[in-house]
Formats: C-alpha cells, sequence, structure tokens
C-alpha cells in the first residue's frame, strides 16, 4: 500500500487516526503497532517475519548489553552479534544474486540464482536497528525494556518502508511520553499534503515524460530531449522521494512524533558537497556518524582521507541497489567529493553564483542517469544520445513537442525545487494585514483544490510507481 | 506577525484540515452507502470485485491487492473524477493522453507507434498464401485516423508512418501472388465528404468502409454498388466509444452512426460459436449500450456464415479480418453468394484449413487496420 493511493488515503489513514486519538495514551503506542504491522503485511505478508526477526534480535542484544555489559569487551560482542545478523540479512535477501552474478562471471561457475525477492524497506530498518545498536554501545541512548514499544520504533509505518531512517535517539523520548496537540494535527496534516500533491500531481506527470522519452529514445531523439529526459528523472526522484519524506514528517507530527528533515532542496545546491548535506539527509549523517568519523574521517592525512571516502560512497552506492550502476553512482560522487575537497577547493564559490548551481545541477542530473540504468548497455545509448554521438541532431521537434505538453507540470517543478515558497512566505509578512489574510485564504482554498485534483488522479490510477522498492 | 493575523492564520489552517478531512470521511460514507457497480460503461470494462479469501492468495499478495483494486474501481463519482483529471490534463496543455492526441475538430485520435512485428507479419501471410492454392488472396491494410486526417492531429506530434510501414510489408510480399490493394488514395479523395473515421473511436465508420469498399472492388474487377442505390441512415447519434473510454471526459463530442443497407439483399447470418441466425447483419441491441460498434457483425464472433440469395455472382468470399471489416462486410455480401467471416484472435484451427476442406471459396480478403495489425497480433492466428 502506497501513502497515494486511494484506500490508504481514504481507509488505512482514517481509521487508524480515529482509533489512535480515541484511545487513552497508554494503548496508543499498540494501535500504531497494529496497524503498522497491518500495513506491513498487507504488502510483504512472508517477509513481515523478518522484520520481526530483525527487531527481536536487536531487542535482545540491547537487554544482554545493557545487562551483562560492563566490560568493554562483552559489549564489543552483542555489538557485533546484532550488526553481523542485520548485514547478513541484508546480505542475503539483497546481494545473494549480485555476488552470484559476479562469481559466476569472474570464475566461470554457473551457480543458479536464487532469485529472491527484495523485502521492501529491508535496507531501511535493518539501519535503523543497527543504530540503536551502536548508540547503545556507545551509551548515547538508553536501552529500550519494552519489546513491543522498540517494535512500534521500527515498524511505525509512516517511515518504515522509504525512510527516512531515523535513529532511535531521536523518538527514544516521544516513544514514551508525548504530547499530542491540535496544532501538531493541523501542521502534521498539512505537511502531509503537500507531499501527497508533490507526489501526485508533479512527480508522477514528470516521471511519466521521462518514461515516454527513455522509450523514444531507441527511435532517436534530439540531444536537447535526452537532457529534458535526464531532468525529468532527477524531478522525479527528488519530488518523488522528499514527498515521501514529507508525508512521513507529517504523519509523525499527527501521530504526535517530531521527525528531523530529510531534504533541504538539494536542486538549489552550489556544489557536489553541498548537494549531499541537502539530499537525503538521514542516509548521509548515517553513513557519516557509523562509517566515515568511525574510520578517522578526515583526520588521519590525506591518504587515509582518501580511502575513507572511497568506502562511504562505494557503500552509499552499494545501499541504492544490488547492481554496477549504483556502485558507479555512489564511486562518482566520491571522487567528486575529494575533487571538490583537494583540488578546487574554494574556488568554486568565488564564481558567480549562477554558475555554481549550474555546476551542481549538471552534476546531479548527470549522475542520475548513471542511476536510473541498471543494464550499462542501456546507458551507454542514452548517454551518447545525450551528447550527441548516436548521429542525432541537437535539437528537434520532439523536444518542443513534449515541453508544450507539459509546460505547466514542469515550470511548477522547476520552481518548487527552489526555496521559492519559503521566500515569499517571508516576502509576505511585510504585506499589510489584509494582504496577508487574502493570502492565507487563497492558500486554504488551494488545498482544497488540490486536494480534490489529487483524489482526480489517483482515482484514474494510470501511473503512480513506487521507487523505492529497491532500496 | 502581528497576534492577530497569527491567530487568523491558525483558524484558516485549521479549517483546511477540518474540511479536507471531511472530503475524505464524506467519501468514505458515500463509498459504504452507494450501490456498487459491476461494469463500467465509461471505461466499458468489469470493475474488480471483492477478492475471494484463501490463505493462499494472502500468501501471494494478491488478496491485499485484490481489496486495493476493489476500492480505487467502486471509489464514488468515479467517472466524474476520471472525467476532471481529463479536463485539467487538456487545461494544462496536454494534448496526448494515454495513447490519445487531443486532434482538431473533437477528433481524439489513437497513436501510431514504431512497429515492433514487421517479420512475423511478412511470415504469416506468406505462409497463408503458401497454403492456399484455389482463391485469389487480396490483402487490404487500412490506414487509421492517424494517417488519413493527420492534418488534424496537435502540433508537432510525433508520428511514426504507417504508411512507410505498409509499404514495406507490401513490398516484401511482392511475389507471394497476393493482390495488394491500396485504400489510401480512396480514403483521401473522400476524407472531406465525410467523416471516414469515428471522432471518439478507433474504427472508420460506413463512409470509411465505402472508399476501401471501392478500392477492393476496383483492384478485383467487380462493380461496386454505386451509393444511390443503398438507403443510408443514421442508426445512433450519441456514440461514444473505446477512445473516449481513455478518457472518460463527459464534454467530449458524440458521434453519429451511419449505415448502408441494400434492401434487395436476403440473408442469412448465422453465428457458429451461439449458433443463431439472423437475418440481418446488425444488431440494434447494441445502439442501447455503451460499446455501439459492436452494433455491426453483433460484436466479436469467431466464425460467421453469411449467404446472400441475391447476390451478383456465385462467388464464395473468406474474410479474415479485425473489427474493421464488421462494417465492410456489409458491402460485400452484394457480391458473394456466400461470405465465410473469421476473426483469428479466436477461431481456433487456422482458416487454411477451412479453405482446403470448402474448395468452392474462390476469394480470400484479409483486412487490418494499421494499428491493431502490430498490436493485437490476431494474424497469429490465420495460419
Amino acid at each position: 500500500m502506497v501513502f497515494s493511493s486511494i484506500p490508504f488515503l481514504f481507509f488505512f489513514l482514517p481509521a487508524c487516526l480515529l482509533l489512535y486519538y480515541v484511545v487513552p495514551f497508554r494503548v496508543k503506542n499498540y494501535i500504531l503497532l497494529i496497524f503498522s504491522l497491518i500495513f506491513y503485511a498487507w504488502g510483504e505478508p512472508v517477509y513481515i517475519f523478518l522484520m520481526l526477526f530483525a527487531t527481536a534480535v536487536d531487542y535482545t542484544n540491547g537487554r544482554l548489553m545493557e545487562r551483562y555489559g560492563r566490560k568493554k569487551k562483552t559489549r564489543i560482542f552483542f555489538l557485533c552479534c546484532s550488526v553481523t545478523i542485520n548485514l547478513f540479512m541484508l546480505g542475503f535477501f539483497k546481494y545473494a544474486d549480485f555476488i552470484i552474478g559476479i562469481c559466476n562471471d569472474l570464475f566461470r561457475l554457473s551457480i543458479e540464482p536464487m532469485g529472491l525477492r527484495l523485502p521492501v524497506g529491508i535496507s531501511f530498518f535493518t539501519f535503523q536497528t543497527m543504530s540503536y545498536s551502536i548508540d547503545l554501545y556507545k551509551r548515547k541512548v538508553k536501552v529500550e525494556k519494552n519489546y513491543f514499544t522498540y517494535l512500534t520504533y521500527v515498524s511505525m509505518f509512516p517511515q518504515l518502508i522509504a525512510g527516512p531512517i531515523i535513529r532511535f535517539s531521536v523518538v527514544m523520548e516521544e516513544l514514551h511520553r508525548r504530547a499530542i496537540s491540535w496544532h501538531d494535527f493541523v501542521q502534521g496534516s498539512l505537511r502531509f499534503l503537500q507531499g501527497l500533491f508533490k507526489k501526485v500531481l508533479i512527480a508522477n506527470n514528470v516521471g511519466e515524460l521521462w518514461e515516454m522519452i527513455r522509450a523514444a529514445q531507441a527511435g532517436g531523439i534530439s540531444v536537447a530531449c535526452a537532457w529534458l529526459g535526464a531532468v525529468c528523472f532527477t524531478l522525479q526522484l527528488y519530488f518523488d522521494f522528499s514527498a515521501y519524506s514529507d508525508m512521513a514528517i507529517g504523519m509523525g507530527q499527527m501521530l504526535g512524533f517530531h521527525f528531523p528533515e530529510n531534504f533541504r532542496y538539494p536542486l538549489s545546491s552550489v556544489s557536489v558537497t553541498d548537494f549531499w548535506r541537502r539530499w537525503h539527509i538521514s542516509l548521509s549523517t548515517w553513513f557519516r556518524d557509523y562509517v566515515y568519523i568511525p574510520l578517522g574521517g578526515n583526520r588521519a592525512g590525506i591518504l587515509k582521507h582518501l580511502r575513507n571516502i572511497f568506502i562511504v560512497w562505494f557503500l552509499t552506492g552499494m545501499w541504492h541497489g544490488a547492481a554496477w550502476n549504483f556502485i558507479l553512482w555512489g564511486l562518482y560522487y566520491g571522487v567528486l567529493l575529494a575533487f571538490e575537497k583537494y583540488i578546487i577547493k574554494d574556488r568554486l564559490s568565488r564564481l558567480p553564483s549562477l554558475l555554481q548551481h549550474f555546476y551542481a545541477v549538471f552534476i546531479v542530473v548527470f549522475g542520475f542517469v548513471i542511476f536510473v540504468f541498471d543494464d550499462m548497455g542501456q546507458m551507454g545509448l542514452y548517454m551518447s544520445s545525450m551528447f550527441g554521438m548516436a548521429g542525432n541532431s541537437l535539437t528537434g521537434t520532439d523536444v518542443l513537442w513534449y515541453l508544450k505538453n507539459y509546460a505547466v507540470v514542469l515550470s511548477a517543478a522547476v520552481l518548487l525545487a527552489f526555496p521559492l515558497y519559503p521566500y515569499l512566505q517571508k516576502k509576505a509578512e511585510r504585506l499589510p494585514q489584509t494582504g496577508r489574510m487574502i493570502l492565507s485564504a487563497a492558500g486554504a482554498v488551494s488545498y482544497a483544490v488540490l486536494f480534490f485534483l489529487t483524489t482526480a488522479y489517483l482515482v484514474n490510477d494510470t501511473y503512480n510507481p513506487f521507487l523505492y522498492f529497491r532500496f | 506577525m502581528r497576534n492577530k493575523d497569527v491567530a487568523f492564520d491558525n483558524k484558516i489552517k485549521s479549517a483546511t484540515v477540518v474540511v479536507t478531512a471531511g472530503m475524505i470521511l464524506l467519501f468514505v460514507c458515500l463509498f459504504a452507502l452507494m450501490k456498487k457497480q459491476d461494469f463500467s460503461e465509461g471505461e466499458n470494462r468489469y470493475l474488480k470485485q471483492f477478492p475471494e479469501f484463501s490463505f493462499e492468495s494472502l500468501r501471494e499478495g494478491k488478496y491485499t491487492e485484490g481489496i486495493q483494486d476493489y476500492l480505487t474501481d467502486h471509489f464514488p463519482f468515479r467517472d466524474v473524477f476520471m472525467g476532471v483529471k481529463a479536463e485539467t490534463e487538456i487545461a494544462l496543455g496536454k494534448r496526448q493522453i494515454n495513447g490519445v492526441y487531443i486532434g482538431a475538430d473533437d477528433y481524439l485520435i489513437e497513436e501510431y507507434q514504431a512497429p515492433q512485428n514487421t517479420d512475423k507479419i511478412v511470415g504469416q501471410f506468406t505462409k497463408f498464401a503458401q497454403s492456399v492454392e484455389q482463391a485469389n488472396i487480396s490483402l487490404l491494410l487500412v490506414p487509421t485516423a492517424v494517417t488519413v486526417y493527420s492534418e488534424k492531429l496537435p502540433a508537432l506530434a510525433p508520428v511514426e508512418s504507417q504508411m512507410q510501414t505498409r509499404e514495406e510489408i507490401y513490398g516484401r510480399l511482392g511475389d507471394t501472388g497476393i493482390l495488394l490493394v491500396d485504400c489510401y488514395e480512396d480514403l483521401m479523395k473522400r476524407k472531406e465528404d465525410h467523416g471516414l473515421f469515428y471522432k471518439t473511436d478507433h474504427h472508420w465508420t460506413t463512409y470509411g468502409a465505402y472508399a476501401a469498399y471501392e478500392a477492393y472492388c476496383e483492384a478485383n474487377g467487380i462493380a461496386p454498388v454505386p451509393v444511390e442505390q443503398f438507403e443510408i441512415k443514421a442508426v445512433s447519434d450519441d456514440f461514444r466509444g473505446t477512445i473516449y473510454s481513455k478518457l472518460n471526459d463527459a464534454k467530449l463530442a458524440e458521434d453519429t452512426i451511419t449505415i448502408f443497407e441494400n434492401p434487395a439483399n436476403k440473408l442469412t447470418v448465422f453465428y457458429q460459436d451461439t449458433k443463431e441466425t439472423s437475418d440481418s447483419l446488425y444488431n440494434y441491441e447494441y445502439l442501447e449500450k455503451k460499446d455501439q460498434y459492436s452494433f455491426f457483425l453483433n460484436n466479436i464472433h469467431p466464425f460467421i456464415e453469411i449467404t446472400n440469395e441475391t447476390a451478383d455472382s456465385d462467388r464464395e468470399l473468406v474474410v479474415i479480418k479485425d473489427s474493421y471489416a464488421n462494417c465492410m462486410v456489409p458491402f460485400l455480401v452484394n457480391h458473394f453468394r456466400k461470405v465465410y467471416v473469421f476473426d483469428t484472435r479466436y477461431y481456433k484451427g487456422g482458416p487454411s484449413a477451412f479453405l482446403n476442406e470448402n474448395p468452392s471459396v474462390t476469394d480470400v480478403l484479409l483486412l487490418y487496420n494499421m494499428n491493431t495489425l502490430d498490436t493485437d497480433l490476431g494474424i497469429g492466428g490465420i495460419y
């Protein structure tokens, strides 16, 4: 069940919220837990046991670490248990066939691939539970004594299948004590609706255009058209993913939780370094805190720093999927980040800001072309179209036709990818009182209209993909 | 911001959330109260039923998926919402929706994509020609509205050339002995006089079929029945066909269905699958339904046998075809005492076997439109 669907929006969510609000506080976590388990079992009736197992392992390890872990050695032992089991699970379900494929190629073997389907959200929840074990080892969090509370944390449906990766330390207190307020409900609802609109009205539409251009590429497209396609995919991924985070943060707030932001207008970055501070923040900080810094970060000389960058970005790429293109995509960023750090240095920031934006967007858009094709041959063909090496012309009627059809959606997407909305809000504060009142009333009307439109799009659901099934 | 504004802003935000939540609850109530329909007239398909529970289907995830489809399919005012979506997209400048171009003069035109199956198609026709000895075989590949009314397409619309594909197929069939009939010129000549294609359906009109019928007659040395000898009448003026169903927007145009009847014909029409016999090529019951084109030849039948006692020859014709032929057969019966009609998507056994068992058959017409020829692959069954 995806958030942007009729069943979730009109049946699951209202039922969950109604029950959640009427029961007394001590039962609220159980209601949330039951609905979360239904939510996960709805799409993964079998693999839900895997998630229950993973949480049971980390819960038990946590209790044991607390009970017997006065010595550092025993603590390490339990930490290793937890991390090994989690990584083994992730490795088995996500990377087994990839590794078998590599072995077959290298050693000319013919091991049967296992053909396992990837459990939805496994990369998210294993990272969450590992963060708990590691933080517990470092004594940064308190041990959770109630298994069901711990399970509620991991399985909480707003963030279970597509993040953000919320660390135990962030919600530890709210799991036990949180205020449920009308204000939070209103703010959370609006945030959820913003995410819903972004996903249904923008991401799905630019995604549809990307699919069309990708399909047309085989028959020959112009250079301009190929770039339009790459931009569309970039916009689709950003709006889809950040919309999921918006919806998760919004629903969390409706339930009384306060999750950290996961995206901060990444397409308005001025450098690659800047981009990774704004894109999927919960993942990049996870790798920073649990891999990069423990390895020594940048404090052990250039060579070690470069090694650390390489490891982190290799892993970041691989986290996104079991295929070479994801690894390539990760390393692409590793190289660029090292380049910015050691070669370009602050020369970039002395350029006109328009050029800085242009540079960052170019890198990001090109990067997502690596990201989207898991077939290297296809990737090569598409890139040859992008650089006019497929015997194609620079521009043609194709790009004009697509622009004409998607002009409104594309303009909206480009504008909303920049922090225009907060900027206008600030400007609006200087308006006279009546002006401000009219604006907030107009805002309310547009929410209603957009909600109506979103419903119309969802009822007629021809293109509504879930992009994260590979993560 | 002053306090008064903050309070006002908060009130407005609360109101927004209350209204949205109210809308959600309202639709849930309507869903519970409204009668569920089995069939969507607008989309011309059966809506999903509530799935039956089994442990197996739960384990495979089909059960929950079935519930999701059920909830989406029976959402209140589904048709209205679909219209709203189409209208919004058109208003936002989209001129191609679900594979349909929004053309000038209310024309909705189905797109034509690069052909994928040309080799297979040529192979099927060649094998068929080799297996049939006694009869003259004609092949009539009909360009669709996207070619004939290309000037009505939205500006810049990217369209593959149907004529190029047809030339390739005709070229490769050159030495098979099949008579390759060209109806393009005839259609182009008459396209201003009458609508040769429906505005809301992927089929041609009876006028379109007549133009191709003339081309067929000319190629086969038959004198076509002149237009004046037919009783021409409009049988429906509220037809909204398959292309309409892809958009479901009530604001779109309606089509008229016209037929050319020859009052002199004495017909016996036998539908082999249902064992029904009729004296008419039309089934008026379909004019009351959504899918009015099924009026011609009573919708889909794998095999139909038509006898016309007043035909102007004793020749017998086998028509192997897609649904485009359904409104052309009424012209062909004037010249053949017997017409056997095969829909090879559903007829099992292959018409070539039938031909070898029935040496009285003198002519074969293979008739397909350029769109379904490649996408539907009914010709997989001709041999």
